[in-house]
């Protein structure tokens, strides 16, 4: 400890901080010899709290306004954007936007969803980092009360075939980080039993430094067993359960809320990163289910970022109480542990309840059953302070307004110096079209991902009805969306996708916001389900630098006004910050999960070809737009603005092609996105093991790669049931509905009058299926 | 209290998936000349006897009962002091 | 005995995860069905939470990673099994009640010493193992079981020998082995025996290598019972094709009337049984 600590008289360390005469110069280097990772004003703020007050501050008190007001916990540079754009769109349906956001399913259950980041500690110790992300995740949706159903893992990495010599001191491999993320997600989802459903993987250089580790969680639940994560009477009792406390993850929420330097990781390498333990969380999500839907919380909430330091004053201000907590009572992992670890442990697998004391007995009972931990460690008190003791000892007295709510922030944000590419600059056209199909469909961002996805449990639970593998047995290509059913005796049902945006938000970060909820729809919508609601991780660089705050403000814009234009609500969302490294910040990815509602799963509607001879349409209008696309990165020429976003167009669109699914005119349906319509017919053709005969003549006179590979946004492909193609036509009266072509054969034919191309099923399948397995084990 | 170090490794002739996936993997990451990798189990057990002929014994019993599946197993027990 | 009065024990330790469905399959059957954890087989539970082995008519050991499938799958529950049930569990194979292992619960029944059980009801030490598959890691794809069985197994009775089903295989360690020295005797005793009971095929009904076979089992080995035919280890999830629309390629066929895949006709088999036997 720094000689500044002076030592207060207690039967253990306790010390005291000068703090209220301490100069400027001083608060800052207090904040780096604690760790706090507080700037000067923030280290000035509290110090007029305590000379207000008339005391010194316990060094267990400024570690804990360091974690509160840590950017992790309290969104301090996010929250005025996030007010402003994302917040308020919202709907009648939605009940509940706390930990995780909770939206009406029928007349008597509600389904949960929440997206969170877990890029720092994942691009250090990728295996526990996913692994401590599924845990997260997971509590955030069960601390409403909602049985977790389905998980979705939206990644980003560095491309595998990366040279080693060249990457920075510190920076790991691509290949070993993906290895480790996708064992981590692996290991952790099934062994917890539920289903990872959902998700893609993209590979940039941008991402060398800094990878994108998001992961989605949606729950379900009866209405009558939702719980608020607060507590509910001044009575309440608290109970903390689940794992032990121990050193693991100290300092893991100021960690996230720097850059990643070769320093920071070294420092930050012992402490932040901890191993989840999916074996004792498969039984407290059963524990807590049980004591949910019996009626016995008052009020439940997850322990994550600064743990016991964050969740307990945030229950009790959430309430309009404070609380007093006796740390001696936390059951640690242990001997040793200085009462500050104690509250600002990360330990994983830890939830806290709020019960009223009538109710004690019955929930710990339900604990003991499953081997789970459960102790009561506080309660509430009617003062709004936190008071926190430790052998008779008061070691945190604070004003919980003051602890908790944290700062906030409008930083300067200003676009950067250079401008977008406004001009279309075509690459020159191929001379081989085959050649440069096949070489798409190899491309790392497009290729198969069924290595990966095969090894994630997507069955368990035996409720997913729609699968992310769809088509022939052994010959199933990507989906759009995966459904889960939650009730066995209904046919309503829910489906899950995602979208993941960095190369449009790298050339227009609003447009990048509103085609991230325009793919996600369009996903939805492919499998026959009517878009919901959303939910949002945003992870971009060091939001003190305005060009990143602006790219960040100018995503969130997009995202917000498209989602309003749709009618959509987001009632939960993640920012992830300082995803930066000596290579620079990470690409802005705005990320988009969507839960769209199905009314009948039998209706439902897969992408891979059904029957030979159906018509095939193009839903939707083909613009000359390339920017951001996988075909100029792949021709790595030419340049352009990205596709444009419609939503009043998307709207009807989609009125209109779900009107046609639920008809049961549609045999089959795939949205247009990486690598355009090209790829889409070529990832039909793979999964039902069926070629087409496709002519987009009606495109001319734009240029045929342009017709083949432009990424403009709301469009899909749709094979017609042959007796029912009138009846489609009516249907989709008002949406440009093109006639292509019809299915057969075994080779994808693709033309427009005097050029063509084929392209036989076993050598697309080839390029598609090589390219991950080649490059990368997972162990 | 002695501390028993239980080795459990596959019985030769048994396909060890996880050793050869592991070497595919230090392939790819660069690694040359791997003649080969394989897999084994290490349990360190500490029991509270000072008798060693006691303790291996019970490790013994314990691979019978649970460390070791005698279909595809092999063990080796060394007592530490 | 009538479907309403059967009841099913579904055993589930920490991180069994596949619990939930199958009792909610069970009853949707007409039969009762509880989750019954372990403990409350052995003793440690209060009174009123305390269960027998006698307290069903079927006994079934879910998928999942029970005890986090540490040391070896299965392996922890089958020592936690027999070191207090030993006696219970023979008398109860012993009395021709079924006993129903699914991926997790066919590796606890090998490790126990109850699959294939050539030697005993309940060996010594284990005949075979399920030990991780060839590719080195988890194998989440559908499969394709041809029922090789020619009606000793109470969980296929009611289906024709020769029928191709899909299940939903989801696991990292599912190859059948038997020891080296002993493979060919017992493999042949197995077949005489009429023990196998389901093979891996592939979509020509040919007994293929990877991925058809996911994990490079013996001889295809996909499921097996004992030779009374009542205790059964299957290593794909029957239940997870218990609906229609639960299995991989409905949006591809035109349906018909039934809401039920190829699942569910394991369950009703045993529930016919105890019908009948019972």
């Amino acid at each position: 400890m720094d000689d500044r600590l002076r030592k207060r008289s207690s039967p253990f360390p306790l010390y005291e901080i000068p703090l209220r005469d301490a100069k400027v110069g001083d608060l800052k280097s207090l904040s780096e010899k604690l760790g706090l990772s507080l700037s000067i004003e923030e280290m000035a703020r509290i110090q007029e709290y305590f000379r207000r007050i008339g005391r010194e501050p316990t060094h267990v008190e400024l570690q804990s306004l360091g974690q509160a007001w840590s950017e992790h916990c309290c969104y301090k540079s996010s929250k005025v954007f996030l007010k402003e754009f994302i917040f308020p769109v919202q709907a009648p349906y939605v009940l509940d936007r706390g930990d995780a956001g909770v939206v009406e399913f029928d007349e008597d259950h509600a389904y949960a969803l929440r997206i969170e980041s877990h890029n720092h500690p994942s691009a250090i110790e990728p295996y526990g980092g996913a692994n401590t992300g599924i845990g997260g995740i997971l509590r955030d949706v069960l601390a409403m009360g909602a049985q977790p159903i389905a998980l979705a893992d939206p990644l980003h990495f560095g491309p595998l075939d990366t040279p080693t010599e060249g990457l920075p001191k510190g920076t790991r491999h691509p290949k070993y980080l993906f290895g480790g993320v996708v064992a981590g997600i692996r290991d952790y989802g099934n062994r917890v039993g539920i289903p990872t459903v959902a998700g893609g993987i993209v590979f940039d250089e941008g991402y060398l430094g800094n990878i994108v580790v998001n992961v989605a969680c949606v729950g379900f639940a009866k209405k009558s067993q939702l719980v608020r994560n607060r507590a509910s009477s001044v009575r309440d009792v608290f109970i903390l359960c689940g794992g032990k406390t121990g050193r693991d993850g100290i300092h893991g929420v100021t960690y996230a809320s720097v850059d990643l330097t070769d320093r920071s990781v070294r420092e930050w390498e012992a402490g932040a990163v901890q191993l989840g333990d999916p074996i004792l969380k498969e039984p407290l999500i059963h524990a807590c289910i049980e004591s949910a839907q019996g009626g016995l919380l008052d009020g439940m909430k997850d322990l994550g970022g600064g743990g016991l330091s964050c969740v307990v004053g945030e229950m009790a201000l959430a309430g309009g109480f404070g609380a007093e907590v006796d740390l001696e009572r936390v059951p640690l992992k242990e001997e040793g542990l200085a009462p500050w670890e104690i509250w600002v442990s990360e330990s994983q697998e830890r939830m806290m309840l709020a019960v009223l004391p009538e109710s004690v007995e019955k929930v710990l009972r339900i604990f003991e059953l499953y081997d789970v931990p459960a102790t009561v460690i506080g309660r509430a008190i009617p003062e709004k302070i936190c008071r926190v003791r430790y052998r008779k000892a008061t070691v945190l007295d604070l004003d919980l307004e003051f602890y908790t709510v944290g700062p906030e922030y409008t930083r300067e944000y200003r676009p950067p110096r250079t401008v977008a590419m406004k001009d279309l600059k075509l690459p020159p056209e191929p001379t081989d079209y085959r050649t440069t199909i096949l070489r798409l469909l190899a491309a790392p961002n497009i290729a198969s991902k069924e290595y990966v996805i095969r090894q994630y449990d997507h069955e368990v639970r035996a409720s997913t009805v729609i699968k992310p593998l769809q088509g022939v047995i052994g010959k199933a290509a990507h989906g759009d969306a995966a459904v889960v059913r939650p009730l066995v005796d209904s046919w309503r049902a829910l489906a899950i996708a995602t979208a993941s945006t960095p190369h449009v938000t790298s050339l227009d970060p609003f447009l990048g916001g509103a085609t991230a909820v325009d793919e996600v729809c369009r996903n939805l919508v492919a499998v026959g389900a009517r878009p919901h609601s959303l939910t949002n991780c945003l992870n971009f660089g060091n939001p003190e630098k305005p060009d990143r705050l602006w790219s960040f403000r100018e995503a969130a814009r997009g995202l917000g006004a498209t989602a309003k234009a749709l009618g959509l609500p987001i009632p939960s969302g993640n920012v992830s910050f300082y995803n930066e490294s000596p290579l620079g910040p990470c690409p802005p990815t705005p990320v988009v999960l969507g839960v769209g509602i199905v009314e009948d799963l039998r209706r439902c509607v897969t992408t891979d070809f059904k029957k030979s001879g159906d018509p095939v349409v193009l839903v939707g209008t083909t613009q000359a737009e390339l920017g951001g696309s996988e075909y100029l990165r792949l021709q790595k020429k030419g340049q352009g603005p990205p596709p444009g976003v419609d939503p009043r167009a998307l709207r009807a669109a989609i009125d209109h092609l779900l009107a046609a699914i639920g008809a049961g005119t549609v045999a089959a349906c795939h949205d247009l996105s990486h690598g355009g319509l090209a790829v889409a017919a070529a990832e039909m053709a793979l999964g039902g093991d069926l070629g087409a005969d496709l002519k987009t003549t009606a495109m001319d006179p734009m240029r045929w790669d342009l017709q083949l590979f432009s990424e403009s946004n709301g469009r899909w492909l749709v094979e017609v049931q042959k007796d029912r193609y009138e009846e489609f036509g009516h249907l989709m009266e008002g949406t440009p509905a093109t006639f292509l072509g019809t299915t057969g054969g075994t080779s994808l034919h693709l033309g427009k009058g005097r050029q063509w191309t084929s392209l036989a099923l076993p050598v697309m399948r080839k390029a598609w299926g090589e390219t991950i397995p080649r490059q990368v084990v997972v162990t | 209290m002695v501390r028993v170090r239980v080795e459990v490794h596959l019985r030769k002739g048994v396909t060890d998936p996880e050793g050869d996936n592991v070497q595919k993997a230090l392939t790819l990451l660069g690694f040359k000349g791997i003649g080969g990798v394989h897999s084994a189990k290490l349990f360190l057990i500490d029991l509270a006897t000072k008798d060693t002929k006691v303790a291996r014994k019970e490790a013994e019993e314990m691979c019978r009962r649970l460390l070791a599946n005698p279909v595809i197993h092999e063990y080796s027990i060394a007592v530490e002091k | 005995m009538r479907r309403s009065s059967i009841r099913v024990g579904v055993v589930f330790i920490e991180g069994t995860n596949c619990e939930d469905e199958s009792v909610a399959f069970f009853r949707h059957l007409g039969a009762q069905a509880e989750r019954v954890h372990l403990k409350q087989l052995t003793g440690d539970v209060p009174a009123e939470l305390r269960r027998d082995l006698d307290d069903y008519d079927l006994l079934m050991i879910p998928g999942g990673f029970a005890a986090g499938d540490y040391v070896r799958a299965g392996t922890i529950f089958a020592a936690r099994l027999r070191s207090k049930l030993s006696k219970d569990l023979i008398a109860f194979v012993r009395s021709g009640k079924p006993v129903f292992g699914v991926c997790n619960g066919f590796q606890v029944l090998v490790e126990a010493g109850l699959l294939p059980a050539l030697g005993a009801t309940m060996t010594a030490a284990p005949e075979a193992v399920l030990a991780t598959n060839d590719s080195g890691h988890y194998e989440c794809r559908p499969s394709l079981l041809k029922l090789e069985n020619g009606g000793s197994c109470v969980f296929t009775r009611g289906m024709k020998p020769g029928r191709v089903v899909t299940f939903i295989s989801a696991h990292a360690e599912g190859k059948f082995l038997l020891p080296q020295n002993r493979e060919k005797k017992m493999l042949k005793e197995l077949v005489d025996n009429d023990q196998v009971v389901f093979r891996f095929v592939d979509d020509r009904g040919r007994y293929a290598g990877y991925p058809w076979n996911p994990s490079g089992t013996t001889y295809n080995i996909a499921a097996i019972c004992n030779r009374e035919g009542n205790v059964f280890g299957v290593q794909p999830h029957p239940e997870r094709c218990f609906f229609r629309h639960l299995e991989p390629s409905w949006t591809r066929e035109s349906g018909g009337d039934s809401q039920y895949g190829d699942g569910k006709a394991l369950f009703e088999s045993s529930l016919q049984y105890l019908e009948k036997r019972f």
